[in-house]
């Protein structure tokens, strides 16, 4: 399984995916982590900061904020101590290519 | 800790501007199926008479338009990718059209010509420059204006000259305003109506949100903008022929031109759907799909209609294309996509800031899909068996056909019902 997620630390991202894997697209029903929505997953030790670089289906998505949200909740799960950013980014856009094979399956291929 | 801000998402409309659309709407479905099961001996008279002119209204207004304000409200921002301009302007769209709907609708019920209809052809007039209005102004404030938005642009602009033009022609039974009877120019407002509002509408919305359900990557802006010239170019053809009093053999130039535009779209709708990644449709998509072939009915009815002229020889004919159209495809569409698009609303409201906290159900689980199910077959029942009533002009047959939608009708509203009234379920 390769979901092509960057990361400074493996291991944490590891553990933030446990729980990001419960973060559904409401109208897909798919998780955003087989979705590609997510980008990349960056730690900051020394300030105790997550980023997750993320995108959307469409910048105009109407459940982007719910998602969004779900996902900073997510990772403030995983992580209580540290501060969660979550930042939205639509270059690359979001495309087929990005959904895993997992997802594809969850699709009916 | 969490951030408190994500920048680059574009908020979504306001919810309270949303759903009151909504809810008058399926108040204005269950009204119209019930003025049909009390109307069905006016299907075999000419349709200027009380009863017809009042469903007709109340379909097209109360439910057709209605629930296309409400939708559009929260799909201009996805189709324009931007935002809408202004929620005041949306509530007032709402209070004038809430009020002026039934004033007009009831007027035409007791045929007074007078000031019942003036005052609520004003009213609707007034709600439909709010809402002409906040779409341009959302629109040109936009940096993307693609193909989608100009359907809706234009439909838009149609709609107001439909509504305007209505106002025109109840004036003229006051004031002597064309030198012509408003009855001759009743095919001109329906069909300003009808193509320019409805069909431009639903296929430029349609064409962006069907590919999206289905998840295809399927999009040919090539296509959709010679759907949108031809059925452009079909109605002003009409208008003008209509105005020049052309013999009838030329009124086939423009229905074949909206013919070829439904078809069209009926492949573009295909090929997005052939191409799709999710492969299980749901059966509010299978509904929209449905809704696509229903097009085409309409387009044969008047067809058939123009083959046997004059219609006064056979009114139910004319009936017959105002019945495929507002309760055939103009309701199908509206029964699927309501719950594609109103559960989400609701969803958004209830559990937009308390997603992961706790086990959220998802938005198809906002409203009852057997009761959703059973409410497609009994109205796809009702549609034919009316149709059937029309063609053998029985009574009972109607009775039946109109019985069967107006119990659609409850089905609907009851799922309606359930969705706003939706208290949020956190486990």
């Amino acid at each position: 399984m390769n979901l092509n997620i960057k990361t400074n630390n493996q291991e944490k991202c590891d553990h933030a995916l446990v729980d990001l894997y419960n973060v559904y697209d409401p109208e897909v029903g798919l998780n955003i982590v087989d979705l590609g929505l997510v980008y990349e997953i960056n730690f900051n030790e020394e300030n105790k900061n997550v980023e997750c670089i993320m995108t959307l289906t469409s910048q105009f998505c109407p459940m982007g904020e719910a998602i969004t949200s779900d996902t900073t909740n997510s990772l403030s799960s995983s992580f209580p101590e540290w501060k969660v950013n979550i930042n939205l980014i639509f270059d690359p856009p979001w495309d087929f290519s990005k959904i895993s094979q997992e997802g594809k399956e969850f699709l009916g291929h | 800790m969490i951030s408190p801000l994500i920048g680059g998402l574009q908020k979504t409309t306001n919810y309270k501007v949303v759903l009151p659309f909504y809810l008058y709407a399926s108040i204005g479905f269950l009204v119209g199926t019930i003025l049909l099961f009390f109307s069905t001996d006016a299907v075999n008279v000419h349709h200027f008479n009380p009863q017809t002119l009042a469903i007709t209204h109340t379909m097209a207004l109360a439910w057709g338009t209605m629930i296309i304000f409400g939708a559009s409200h929260q799909l201009l921002p996805v189709l324009i990718e931007g935002k809408l301009d202004s929620d005041l302007l949306a509530y007032l769209t709402f209070g004038f059209a809430a009020i002026g709907i039934p004033i007009l609708v009831f007027g035409f019920y007791i045929f007074d010509m007078g000031l019942t209809l003036q005052i609520g052809g004003l009213l609707i007039n007034i709600a439909v420059i709010f809402y002409m209005v906040n779409v341009i102004a959302s629109s040109f404030k936009s940096k993307h204006r693609n193909v989608h938005a100009w359907f809706v642009i234009m439909a838009t602009v149609w709609l107001f000259s439909t509504t305007f033009f209505g106002l025109l022609l109840v004036l003229n039974f006051s004031y002597p305003i064309f030198n012509k009877n408003s009855l001759d120019f009743l095919a001109i407002h329906a069909h300003l109506g009808i193509v320019g509002w409805f069909v431009l509408l639903v296929i430029g919305v349609g064409s962006r949100l069907i590919p999206m359900f289905l998840i295809s990557k399927y999009t040919n802006n090539k296509t959709l903008w010679w759907i949108f010239g031809l059925m452009n170019g079909a109605l002003i053809l009409f208008i003008l022929l209509f105005l020049l009093e052309t013999p009838t053999i030329f009124y086939y130039l423009p229905i074949s031109m909206g013919l070829i535009a439904v078809l069209l779209f009926g492949n573009h709708c295909y090929k997005a759907y052939k191409v799709r990644i999710r492969r299980g449709v749901d059966q509010q998509v299978t509904t929209s799909l449905i809704s696509v072939a229903q097009m085409v009915l309409p387009i044969f009815a008047l067809i058939v209609a123009l083959s046997i002229l004059p219609s006064e020889s056979n009114p139910s004919i004319a009936i017959l294309y105002g019945f495929c159209i507002f309760f055939g495809w103009l309701t199908a569409i509206i029964l699927g996509m309501t719950f594609k698009t109103m559960p989400f609303i609701v969803w958004n409201r209830s559990y937009r800031n308390n997603a992961h906290r706790a086990k959220t159900p998802t938005p198809k689980e906002l409203f009852n899909d057997n009761v959703y199910k059973i409410m497609l077959y009994v109205y796809l029942i009702g549609f034919l068996t009316f149709i059937v009533g029309i063609m053998l002009l029985q009574q009972l047959i109607l009775k039946i056909g109109a019985i069967a939608l107006i119990i659609a009708a409850i089905l609907y509203v009851y799922n309606v019902f359930i969705t706003l009234t939706h208290k949020p379920k956190l486990t």
